[in-house]
């Protein structure tokens, strides 16, 4: 492994640790939740449907069974927010933070282009991020049938590929907003807005007559739909995600380069 | 300016501008090989803009500057595996210990210099088994500087590096520093402290306000120093019998106190003192201010 992204990992296990024991405990309660809710389905799938359009678009169809349970409670809100909050504050971290705290010129005066510190710690944090889905995927396989909550492990595993894509997606946009302007805060803002603008537009794009085109240029309409708990992996749907993270990637490096770091 | 082969540093007309007043303007200097060059300034002056233009850290707006013969713009990696660096200010991973951040650096530099950590350490009474974050300012110091120090680089470059160092643990940088130029290696160090710079430095650009006033040999610029002697004499002194000693640039006599501001050499004033009573005579080194003046006076760059 690569000096930078081992030496990069071991400072962020701590850290990684938290999030991934939070993220485990989320996944566990809501699976224990299960049997209860399960046996008022025929009044919730009632309430369910009084909703408003733009959640239940968000929410999905089916509240009651396995599948759309876990997407309603994990995967359509709880689960991206916590990700996406762990993300965009490491991949903020990564470039700007190291740089606020001055202890960027120490890295990029050793041997090592620019470019590949960027890359190695791109590559940190997507191995952090996919140790998260992993671990979500686990507790959902092992814990969910217990309680009654049995969707098929590869429309699981679809679904926790998705989760880590959309990570990687806003974790890059946020290092690469750090690359270009060497400041922490606006990566959080910067990425941490457009996560929600986005996320909003995919709730509401839908249920808007005129506006359904503009639910494709949300991050989260390629991440939900179609379900993948309910259908599996969609090719198309890795690529756009796969290449929004790239973009990122790639427009970071090229800024971060090209830059005066912060005195 | 013509590059000599031998000249680690070179600088010719580089100019960094940030809109605002600070940034460097139309520097052109030379560090020769196994030279300590000294660049001496007070806070603000551009000396780590000029730092960092030579590890690519920030980019020249005008003017060029290389080291080892290649600009650190087009080249970085191979100017920056034969530097070692020490910033005026910087920090280190908190959540590591001493030992693992060092070791981690010297992964950086593929394993360069990892067998040096354990005695640089000892050298400088780091202890190397605690939290970064429990360091204080000083030992903080010394991390970077065994950063800096560990992997034998052909060229240091020194930011104010003695900064938050106890005097003993500044004696032993010293130390350092002469071993490096024993070895051959070049040294750039900015400082603002006189005392330090001729202690350690062959050479020494004074910078201020962002422009280079001038390069000397650090005996040349002890001859040229204005310093000012006191006497104190048993009986009032007729002040004339000093006026007119070719080293003594102005002379004022009080009661029985003779104020001598002095330039060169001191034979003379000390024998011309020796025909009256010495109750004590005071000296006082030249301060930043009075070489900075001087410097003006000399019309920049030499």
């Amino acid at each position: 492994m690569r000096p930078l992204i081992r030496v990069s990992l071991s400072a962020q296990r701590r850290a990684l640790i938290g999030w991934g024991i939070g993220l485990a405990a989320i996944a566990l309660t809501y699976a224990a939740i299960y049997p209860s809710i399960k046996q008022s389905a025929a009044d919730l799938d009632k309430y369910m449907q009084n909703l408003p359009d733009a959640l239940r678009s968000i929410i999905g169809t089916n509240y009651t069974s396995p599948a759309g349970y876990l997407r309603a409670e994990l995967f359509a809100l709880l689960g991206p927010v916590l990700l996406l909050v762990y993300g965009i504050g490491a991949g903020g971290k990564a470039i700007a933070g190291e740089e606020e705290a001055r202890s960027l010129d120490l890295l990029l005066t050793t041997p090592m282009p620019r470019g590949r510190v960027v890359v190695d710690k791109a590559i940190t944090l997507a191995i952090t991020l996919l140790a998260l889905a992993v671990l979500v995927f686990v507790v959902v396989i092992v814990l969910g049938p217990p309680f009654g909550l049995d969707v098929a492990i590869a429309n699981v595993a679809a679904m926790c590929a998705m989760f880590f894509l959309l990570g990687l997606a806003f974790t890059w946009f946020a290092l690469a907003v750090g690359c270009a302007t060497g400041r922490r805060a606006w990566a959080s803002a910067v990425a941490g807005g457009v996560a929600v603008v986005m996320y909003v537009l995919n709730a509401i794009a839908p249920t808007i007559s005129g506006l359904s085109w503009a639910q494709a240029l949300s991050p989260f309409r390629w991440y939900l739909e179609p379900d993948p708990l309910v259908t599996g992996i969609h090719a198309e749907n890795v690529l756009v995600l796969a290449a929004i993270a790239s973009v990122c990637l790639v427009v970071g490096v090229w800024t971060f380069r090209r830059r005066d770091l912060a005195a | 300016m013509e590059l000599m082969v031998d000249d680690v540093i070179v600088a010719e007309h580089l100019t960094k501008s940030y809109g605002s007043d600070r940034g460097v303007i139309d520097l052109s200097f030379s560090v020769r090989a196994g030279e300590v060059f000294g660049f001496l300034g007070p806070n603000g002056a551009g000396k780590s803009t000029t730092i960092r233009t030579m590890l690519d850290l920030i980019r020249p707006t005008d003017g060029r500057i290389e080291v080892f013969g290649v600009e650190p713009r087009t080249h970085p990696t191979q100017v920056h595996a034969r530097v070692g660096y020490v910033p005026g200010e910087f920090g280190l991973y908190e959540r590591l210990h001493v030992r693992e951040y060092l070791e981690a650096f010297a992964s950086f530099r593929n394993g360069g210099g990892r067998d040096r950590i354990e005695p640089l350490a000892e050298v400088l009474r780091l202890d190397l088994d605690r939290p970064i974050h429990e360091l204080s300012h000083g030992n903080k110091q010394k991390a970077g500087l065994v950063q800096a120090f560990m992997h034998d680089p052909d060229l240091l470059v020194l930011d104010e590096p003695t900064q938050g160092l106890d005097p003993l643990v500044q004696q032993t940088f010293y130390g350092l520093v002469d071993e490096v130029r024993g070895r051959g290696g070049t040294v750039f160090l900015s400082s603002h402290i006189l005392p330090e710079v001729e202690r350690t430095c062959d050479r020494v650009g004074i910078i201020r306000d962002g422009r280079l006033l001038s390069v000397d040999d650090i005996g040349d610029l002890k001859a040229k120093a204005l310093r000012t002697i006191v006497f104190h004499f048993a009986a009032p002194v007729d002040v004339s019998s000093f006026q007119n000693l070719p080293s003594v640039v102005a002379a004022a006599g009080h009661g029985d106190t003779v104020t001598l501001t002095v330039q060169g050499e001191l034979d003379e004033i000390v024998k011309a003192a020796a025909h009256h009573t010495v109750v004590n005579v005071e000296t006082k080194e030249p301060s930043l201010e009075e070489i900075f003046l001087r410097a003006y006076q000399d019309g920049g760059v030499s």
